[in-house]
């Protein structure tokens, strides 16, 4: 069964011992962005942080890492903890074709049972705010989904977006917003500010898992996430009219804030730690007005560390970079078997293909950098064989240590697009790309002393299951 | 030692200009549910935020780290993101 609300899926997160509660009393910073930075760097099994005895709080709530593991993303997905990471992704791209799945709209929200409006908003007083990063210019909503629709077709319900950007906490009742020019709510914006007119937004904070998974996914200008996460979920997706622009939100959300982008009103924002592991920002923002905020009584306030990878954001945006890459390469090339695109946005990927003939993977690595994603992002691709899982690094380093000779199996093409953030871009947004072709070389491609490679057994994967499975049940 | 009933005495010793722009226009925007906690501030020039628990790496112009400090002038230049655009004409 699908999970309607954070509360449920975070219910079975307790059960399956992937919530850890912190009982003794923490300091709001450093402690909190520093656990949630921590279950980062203790492995593949890390827990959901619970803390409720936050300093100086009275009824503070704030769960952390909720995504932060294959085990927590794969039970968001309903999947047993222990699948693996392959496994995860290839289950996530065969629901990715249900969609769509059209959403069920239902008017008992929980979040309709607390209101405040006008002067008596003031953010500090409903969410335990907090900073993460010693760089931050304030306190960030950085895991909460914004819902806005096209001013020049308010009514296309696949044109509405929701979307995860992050805000700054400027004011009691005002927010900084960050709509990269790419990102759907920019186009949003846009159009407005064109009419001098404010853009409507809903910010939903605390969702079901599903929702932070569809707010970062690439999906077309005109394609629903709702009706994506339907496709996830596999059932509707459970949403509720906001009470004061009338846009679609999740029912299930712990708080819904709702007000305006401001028309042509910028101001200072940042900086903040991203995704790439470096900080952003010092730059002059749109600003968002709070009109209303309603929320369920006693609101769960989510957040997620981000700074240098890994970190919770990178389990949440790595299915959703992986799964188009590996749609795109097999519609050409069904020899694919695999694509681990999960390295800072996909600026490197790892390619697991079966060759047709000598030369075959190398072209496999150049169509990764042109494919829409890839003009933007790949910058490095590993190519390894059908054997060998992308996933699996180790194995991954073992065929770049044993089947690469460099003057002939690593490739660097010169003066290619990236997007502007990546660091190493000269100048921002160009860049050189590499392919290092780790496969074996097959006829006529006759390098090299490839005769006779040692294989798993064939008995071996079934093993592997049995193993995994009689682990998690422990 | 100073009395630890209020947050205000704390956040007077510890912050008495912005961390990051050295403004001495600070504000107090929210007091802790516990009284006498602690205090969240911003600057009112280049809206940085803080808490008066924080450590002094974040609280205090002298430990405050070089490459985060802004002056008047980074804020004035500060690039717009996304720019606005021109108004549309019938």
């Amino acid at each position: 069964m699908p999970y309607d609300d954070l509360r449920s899926f975070l219910n079975t997160l307790e059960k399956e011992g992937q919530l850890l509660r912190i009982t003794d009393e923490v300091l709001p910073e450093p402690d909190l962005a520093a656990a949630a930075n921590a279950a980062g760097r203790i492995g593949d099994g890390a827990p959901a942080l619970w803390f409720d005895r936050v300093k100086g709080f009275t009824d503070a709530r704030i769960v952390m890492n909720v995504h932060g593991s294959w085990r927590n993303h794969a039970l968001a997905l309903g999947m047993p903890k222990e699948t693996s990471t392959r496994e995860q992704v290839e289950e996530f791209a065969r629901r990715w074709d249900a969609f769509p799945v059209a959403p069920e709209r239902r008017e008992d929200a929980p979040w309709r049972e607390n209101t405040v409006t006008g002067d008596d908003i003031d953010l500090f007083d409903i969410l335990p705010l907090f900073r993460l990063n010693d760089g931050d210019g304030g306190f960030y909503l950085d895991k909460a989904a914004v819902v806005s629709r096209d001013p020049d077709d308010p009514d296309h319900f696949g044109k509405q977006n929701l979307g995860t950007y992050r805000m700054e906490v400027i004011g009691r009742d005002r927010l900084a917003l960050q709509p990269v020019p790419v990102h759907d709510i920019a186009q949003h914006l846009r159009t407005a500010e064109e009419q001098g007119r404010d853009l409507p937004v809903a910010i939903t904070l605390g969702n079901d898992p599903v929702v932070p998974l569809v707010a970062g996914m690439p999906l077309r200008y005109d394609q629903s996430e709702y009706e994506m996460a339907g496709a996830l979920r596999g059932a509707p997706m459970p949403i509720a009219t906001a009470p004061h622009t009338g846009l679609d939100v999740p029912w299930g959300a712990e708080v819904v804030i709702e007000g305006v982008v401001e028309s042509r009103v910028r101001q200072i924002e940042g900086p903040f730690g991203e995704f790439t592991g470096h900080y952003s920002g010092g730059r002059r923002m749109p600003v968002i007005r709070i009109e209303r905020i309603s929320y369920r009584t006693d609101p769960i306030f989510e957040s997620l560390y981000l700074g240098m990878p890994w970190t919770e954001c990178d389990y949440l945006v790595g299915p959703n970079t992986c799964v188009p890459l590996l749609k795109q390469l097999r519609a050409e090339f069904p020899e694919v078997r695999a694509v681990n695109a999960m390295y800072t946005h996909g600026l490197l990927v790892i390619i697991s293909t079966a060759k047709r003939y000598g030369g075959f993977a190398k072209a496999v690595g150049m169509r990764a950098m042109t494919t829409p994603h890839g003009l933007g992002y790949v910058t490095q691709v590993i190519v390894v064989d059908e054997d060998v899982d992308p996933f699996d690094l180790p194995q991954v380093m073992w065929a770049q240590s044993a089947k690469v000779n460099p003057k002939e199996d690593v490739v660097i093409i010169p003066n290619l697009s990236v997007v502007e953030l990546a660091p190493a871009a000269q100048p921002a947004g160009v860049t050189s790309k590499m392919i290092i072709d780790a496969t074996t070389p097959v006829a006529p491609d006759v390098r090299g002393n490839f005769g006779t490679p040692a294989k798993d057994l064939p008995e071996t994967a079934e093993w592997t299951t049995r193993l995994r499975s009689l682990l998690a049940r422990r | 030692m100073h009395s630890s009933d209020s947050g205000r005495s704390e956040a007077a010793d510890a912050a008495p200009v912005c961390p990051r722009c050295a403004h001495d226009g600070v504000r107090a925007v929210a007091h802790s549910p516990v009284p006498g906690v602690w205090q969240v501030l911003q600057c009112a020039r280049c809206l940085y935020m803080w808490r008066t628990t924080e450590p002094a790496r974040r609280t205090r112009r002298a430990d405050y780290p070089a490459q985060f400090r802004l002056t008047e002038h980074d804020i004035a230049t500060a690039a717009e993101v996304p720019a606005v655009p021109a108004l549309r004409t019938r």
